[in-house]
């Protein structure tokens, strides 16, 4: 993140720095830019390196060079680009679905209430609560026989008899709206402080001139928060083209292959088809096109 | 903006909390699951009646559960003790110290947060196998460093810089060194930093389910969230059991947040936050 590097004037004391003083700073930052390295950095570069090898643990106990072999492979591997696709839809869905509610609950919340800031606190609750709880909570809201809101699905139509989780169409549509649900807090914080920043006169005066409350959230509001959006819009999109635990727990990537995108991909090709070369590869790929995504969402951004 | 009439304040006011309401009742119907007898369950309605702590009681009965609690309680303390130990000086020197390569070793500490575990899944996994670390804590305790470390340094990077520089030039004048400007100074002021920094370290550790499922298969180093796949009991299956064993995984991480929500809200802004 580019905002990282945030300017700070150094400290120039009036004393002459020693060697054990120009020292001092690394010694500092070394233990965590180690674990940086041990955990994100190495294996960065070993999973390229796996990703050209060679290793299928039925047949190979240790990694062979293999070149392009695993590339090759996935170009040809249906069944992996119509998981690339799913987790796209799966994405976009969890992205709209956030700012669908997430938007709204902010604009909502912006007031100066003891109710409002109890509730801005509250809201974060489904976001705070870890995925596997929310996971196993929802196949049991869920359920067939005993779920509540499966229950309320039923009584509006939406759903059958059985679980909205045994049909293949609506499951996707379920996990992604709880995906979105899980995930919109951090949308509403985040553009609340971004509300927050807005003076208050602008508002004022776009009254004045006679703008309607929907012309004034298109010309004052939406420039205002439109970066915030757009930032928060790609850091919640990136965790959600990585998602695993939700789609697991509830439906193992099922019914058929209804809910399986790439991250249940990767772990059923290492743990169940045993080929950790190939699942190398598979990472190697999502991260070249979240990249690519990424830069390409960034140059929406505004420039002031 | 001019002051609302009163008593569109109070229709917003309600509107506010039944929206609140329905976002959350997910969440509560899961934790009332966990008190109520397994047949209000299926047939008691939507009210409950009759509460019980059976469900609680059978779970700290469940083979591998009080293990599991045990390890999740070993793998988030040390992380979040590591993870507090290794920020604070990385903070401290990325705040107020100049050195060459100081925008570089920010960009690599906090690049790491824009990493979801799975993209270093596979990776991870190999090297873990490799020396010879599978199904060991030791294994968990690192790789959960990764998870509440670039947070860390970047909240308590803020907090520091919020420290007056007088107070530590005082010090160093009066003969402290460096570090013991830091140690004497800097870190009194901003304990309450240090302690949202390490609660956070623990919860995400407490609640986190890939990289302790891929790394993790035998039933002695076992975390809670594994554990709880394992309620499912085929002879006598209890969804009371398994909201049990979820709230008890639940409940700790919304306390704590509650607690020390002000400090961590803007570290959540501020970096993102795996989730």
């Amino acid at each position: 993140m580019a905002t990282a590097i945030g300017p700070s004037v150094p400290a120039q004391g009036p004393v002459e720095r020693s060697t054990l003083d120009r020292m001092l700073p690394y010694g500092l930052v070394a233990p965590a830019v180690f674990v940086a390295f041990a955990i994100a950095v190495v294996p960065m570069g070993y999973v390229l390196w796996l990703s050209l090898q060679d290793w299928y643990l039925l047949r190979r106990p240790a990694p062979v060079w293999g070149g392009l072999i695993n590339y090759n492979q996935l170009f040809h591997d249906a069944s992996l680009w119509a998981a690339f696709g799913r987790t796209w839809i799966w994405t976009i869905g969890t992205v709209f679905v956030e700012l669908f509610l997430g938007v709204p609950i902010a604009l909502l919340f912006n007031r100066e209430s003891s109710v409002s800031r109890t509730a801005s606190a509250l809201i974060l609750l489904p976001w705070v609560t870890p995925f596997v709880v929310l996971g196993f909570g929802w196949r049991f809201l869920l359920d067939g026989d005993v779920g509540p809101i499966q229950g309320i699905l039923r009584m509006l139509g939406i759903s059958g008899t059985g679980s909205v989780l045994n049909d293949p169409v609506r499951a996707l549509i379920a996990i992604i709206i709880i995906s979105g649900w899980k995930g919109m807090p951090f949308m509403v914080i985040a553009v609340l402080a971004a509300l927050k920043s807005i003076p208050k006169d602008i508002y004022e005066a776009a009254e004045v001139d006679g703008a309607g409350a929907l012309r004034r959230f298109y010309h004052v509001t939406l420039p205002a928060i439109w970066n915030t959006l757009l930032t928060v819009g790609i850091v919640l999109g990136i965790l959600a083209f990585y998602s695993f635990d939700l789609p697991w727990i509830m439906t193992r990537g099922g019914p058929q292959t209804a809910t399986t995108i790439v991250g249940i991909t990767i772990y059923k090709a290492v743990f169940q088809e045993l080929r950790p070369a190939y699942a190398a590869a598979i990472s190697v790929v999502m991260l070249v096109l979240l990249f690519v995504a990424s830069i390409l969402a960034l140059r929406l951004r505004r420039k002031d | 903006m001019k002051r609302l009439p009163f008593p569109r304040d109070v229709g917003l006011d309600l509107l506010t909390l039944g929206i609140l309401f329905i976002i959350l009742l997910p969440i509560l119907w899961v934790f009332l699951a966990s008190v109520r007898p397994d047949s209000d369950i299926a047939s008691g309605g939507w009210i409950p009646q009759r509460f019980t702590i059976r469900h609680y009681q059978e779970i700290i009965a469940f083979p591998g559960f009080l293990v599991a609690l045990k390890n999740s309680l070993i793998v988030g303390v040390t992380v979040a003790v590591i993870t507090t130990t290794m920020a604070v000086p990385a903070a401290y020197a990325l705040s107020r110290l100049s050195f060459r390569g100081r925008n570089l070793v920010a960009l690599i500490i906090l690049g790491t947060q824009m990493l979801p575990s799975v993209a270093v899944l596979v990776p991870l996994v190999v090297i873990v196998r490799q020396i010879g670390l599978s199904n060991t804590l030791v294994a968990l305790i690192f790789t959960h460093l990764s998870l509440g470390m670039p947070i860390a340094v970047w909240m308590l990077r803020g907090y520091i810089e919020r420290v007056p520089r007088e107070l530590e030039e005082a010090a160093l004048i009066d003969g402290c060194s460096r570090i013991g400007a830091m140690v004497r100074v800097v870190l009194p002021l901003i304990r309450p930093a240090i302690v949202a920094v390490g609660t956070f370290a623990f919860v995400l550790s407490w609640g986190e389910f890939i990289l302790a499922l891929a790394l993790i298969s035998k039933a002695d180093t076992k975390t809670l969230p594994l554990v709880l796949q394992g309620l499912f009991d085929p002879y006598s299956f209890s969804w009371g059991r398994v909201m049990a064993g979820g709230t008890t995984i639940a409940l700790p991480t919304i306390l704590l947040f509650l607690v020390f929500r002000k400090q961590l809200v803007g570290g959540l802004l501020a970096g993102g936050v795996k989730g």
